[in-house]
């Protein structure tokens, strides 16, 4: 398996550096964007994840979700779900959290390249993807065509709202953002419907095409078998698989999907290397 | 090959208690645990059998700090002597191979406090002069004698042992303790002989009555027993309570948890923990892609089965039957293999 990077965590892989809350963005009334100042480097790339901690309480695997070249600080957008999530919802500007990683294996930048990137985020599923977007509008005059297509329940649930806005005006972006569902109040002048609907009729070359998912297990099963449809390989379709993450360095065993760990070998997948492993979307 | 008697064998452990922390296994009742060896050889039982608790509890401890603040204090942390783990086992060497595939000096990331304690720790096993009704390790591939993996090996034969030489850090302590070491008799060798081919019988005979399959027989029999019924058969009685994980020497996962000290600084600690129990692959969501019990069993047999012959060409058994004696709910393992065997066949 081809290994994207080799990362920085050097004598000790459990310890965390100190990182101090700045900023808490309230996104939709469960997801929250937590922003951080860094008190040591922690370089990663689109894709790969850290584990972040509340000292004393505990750690949970997150996708970073601010762009790889923002070194001032990293965010980090949270849905609230559980204990530690929950603890993440009452941090303000000045707490400080752990910080470890990064872990695992982002996405291949260069193997897009010369390619028609088409991008699919559910839900929370944006926020790591909102890095990787930034990434590719780095290199957008090396990719042959740059397409987002982004779902979340309501319009309530759609992260970035203002930032998002600018994105809709860039030229060299072929946006399509949809909500499952929106009462008259909402209104929402976009498509209506679950994500896969707003997949078809894109004028594409399938065979010269990467598919990006992201999102809940049920829309990345549903985005992959579109993908198929679409006449995309299953070697460029690109999954970012969530598995109970936690040491991040292929030992505690938590995380282990088929003969890889999603941890160290992930969390971005080929839908081609984990399709034949039983239970993926579980 | 040289003789060593029991007697300087005593002196020699006085002499490495200078360097390391020496643990011998001592008998209680029909077990043996590993004891601190504190210069008293009574109630030592070099050959025998397998200890009760895993050798990998010297190597990758139950409970251990694995960080300490935001600077990680000094970690490894081992402030210690390293340790001499004396009568070890075959099958529990052979979980050195699992071990050292997970958190050895090959791996992409080392692991700090395994690849130091592995360093620096010293085995001295020996011979297995007797099996349990528990042991089949014949099947697994290995003989009930240490062949790798060693510093020093002893081959119990009358009132001493031959000693084999496994490693440079072996052969250097020999060398060293010349004095204690003799040239063994001639008619010692076939009473050694005799001894291993004895305990073969035993073992063959554990094999035979259960009807355990030989692991050239085990390939693909997770994958074509996936859906097998087998699962939900054994774990009907299963009250998962995860012995079967923490004794097993080659189970090597674990939690990480944290905790406060004081007011200001932290520290992480990692802990021997158990696919079988429910929350294990839990996702922080609440998906939990082995819901049921009796996936998290197969679960258990898919990673030492399948994932392990996939990635380190190994069966992650050793076939030490620690988790047959430990199991509760009396689920054996050598049932489980021969049914799935039997069905793939
Ligand atoms: S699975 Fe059971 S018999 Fe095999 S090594 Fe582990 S404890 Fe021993
Ligand atoms: S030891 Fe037996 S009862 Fe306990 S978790 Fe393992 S199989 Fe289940
Ligand atoms: S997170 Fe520990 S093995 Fe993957």
């Amino acid at each position: 398996m081809k290994r994207m990077s080799s990362s920085p965590i050097s004598d000790n892989p459990y310890r965390s550096i100190r990182a101090e809350v700045q900023r808490v963005i309230p996104e939709t009334p469960t997801i929250k964007t937590i922003r951080m100042k860094l008190t040591e480097d922690l370089p990663f790339r689109p894709g790969q994840f850290i584990e972040m901690s509340i000292p004393g309480s505990g750690e949970a695997p997150f996708t970073p979700s601010s762009p790889c070249y923002q070194k001032e600080h990293m965010d980090v957008t949270v849905m609230k779900v559980g204990k530690v999530t929950e603890l993440i919802h009452r941090l303000e500007p000045g707490d400080t959290v752990g910080l470890r990683g990064p872990f695992g294996r982002g996405y291949p930048l260069d193997d897009f390249a010369g390619k028609e990137v088409l991008v699919v985020g559910g839900g929370v599923g944006f926020a790591p993807l909102r890095t990787l977007m930034y990434s590719l509008f780095e290199m957008r005059d090396r990719l042959a065509r740059l397409i987002y297509r982004g779902g979340c329940r309501c319009p309530e649930e759609l992260l970035y709202t203002d930032e998002i806005k600018g994105w809709g005006d860039r030229p060299d972006l072929d946006m399509v953002l949809c909500v499952d569902a929106c009462t008259l109040e909402d209104r929402w002048d976009g498509p209506v419907g679950v994500v896969t609907t707003v997949l078809d009729g894109i004028d594409f070359n399938p065979r010269n095409a990467v598919g990006v998912a992201c999102g809940p297990p049920i829309m990345m099963k549903f985005t992959t078998y579109k993908f198929q449809e679409l006449g995309i390989p299953d070697e460029n379709i690109y999954l970012s698989m969530e598995k109970n993450m936690s040491c991040g360095i292929g030992k505690c065993g938590h995380c282990r999907i088929g003969s890889y760990y999603c941890c160290k070998d992930g969390p971005v997948f080929t839908y081609a290397e984990i399709k034949d492993f039983p239970g993926i979307w579980d | 090959m040289r003789y060593v008697s029991r007697a300087n064998l005593k002196l020699l452990l006085d002499d490495l208690s200078g360097q390391y922390r020496v643990f011998v296994p001592v008998r209680k009742k029909d077990s043996r645990f590993y004891s601190r060896y504190e210069g008293s050889m009574d109630d030592v039982v070099i050959g025998e059998v397998r200890a009760f608790e895993p050798l990998k509890a010297f190597f990758f401890p139950a409970v251990e700090k694995v960080a300490e603040g935001f600077s990680g204090g000094s970690f490894p942390h081992e402030k210690d002597r390293p340790v001499c783990i004396v009568g070890v086992k075959a099958c529990d060497l052979k979980g050195f191979k699992v071990l050292d595939h997970v958190f050895g000096q090959e791996d992409e990331y080392p692991d700090p406090s395994y690849i130091k304690r592995r360093a620096e720790n010293l085995i001295i096993s020996s011979d297995c002069t007797m099996a349990i009704e528990t042991c089949f390790c014949l099947a697994l591939g290995l003989k009930p004698f240490p062949q790798e993996d060693f510093d020093i090996n002893l081959s119990p034969v009358g009132d001493g042992f031959f000693v084999f030489v496994g490693s440079d850090k072996g052969k250097q302590i020999v060398e060293r303790h010349a004095g204690l070491f003799e040239e063994p008799g001639e008619e010692l060798s076939s009473a050694q002989e005799k001894s291993r081919l004895r305990v073969i019988r035993e073992v063959e005979r554990n094999i035979e009555e259960h009807g355990v399959p030989s692991q050239d027989r085990y390939q693909g029999i997770i994958e074509k027993g996936y859906e097998s019924a087998v699962w939900k058969d054994e774990a009907e009685s299963c009250v998962e309570c995860g012995a079967c994980n923490t004794i097993c020497p080659t189970c090597h996962c674990f939690l990480l948890y944290e905790q406060m000290k004081g007011d200001e600084e932290f520290a992480r600690f990692r802990m021997w923990d158990s696919c079988l129990i429910k929350d294990f692959a839990r996702v922080g969501g609440g998906d939990n892609p082995r819901e049921h019990l009796w996936m998290r069993l197969r679960n258990r047999f898919e990673k030492k089965f399948d994932y392990f012959r996939k990635v380190a060409d190994i069966y992650a058994c050793t076939g030490c039957g620690r988790c047959i004696s430990a199991c509760p709910a009396k689920i054996d393992i050598r049932d489980v293999l021969r049914k799935l065997v039997e069905e793939n066949e």
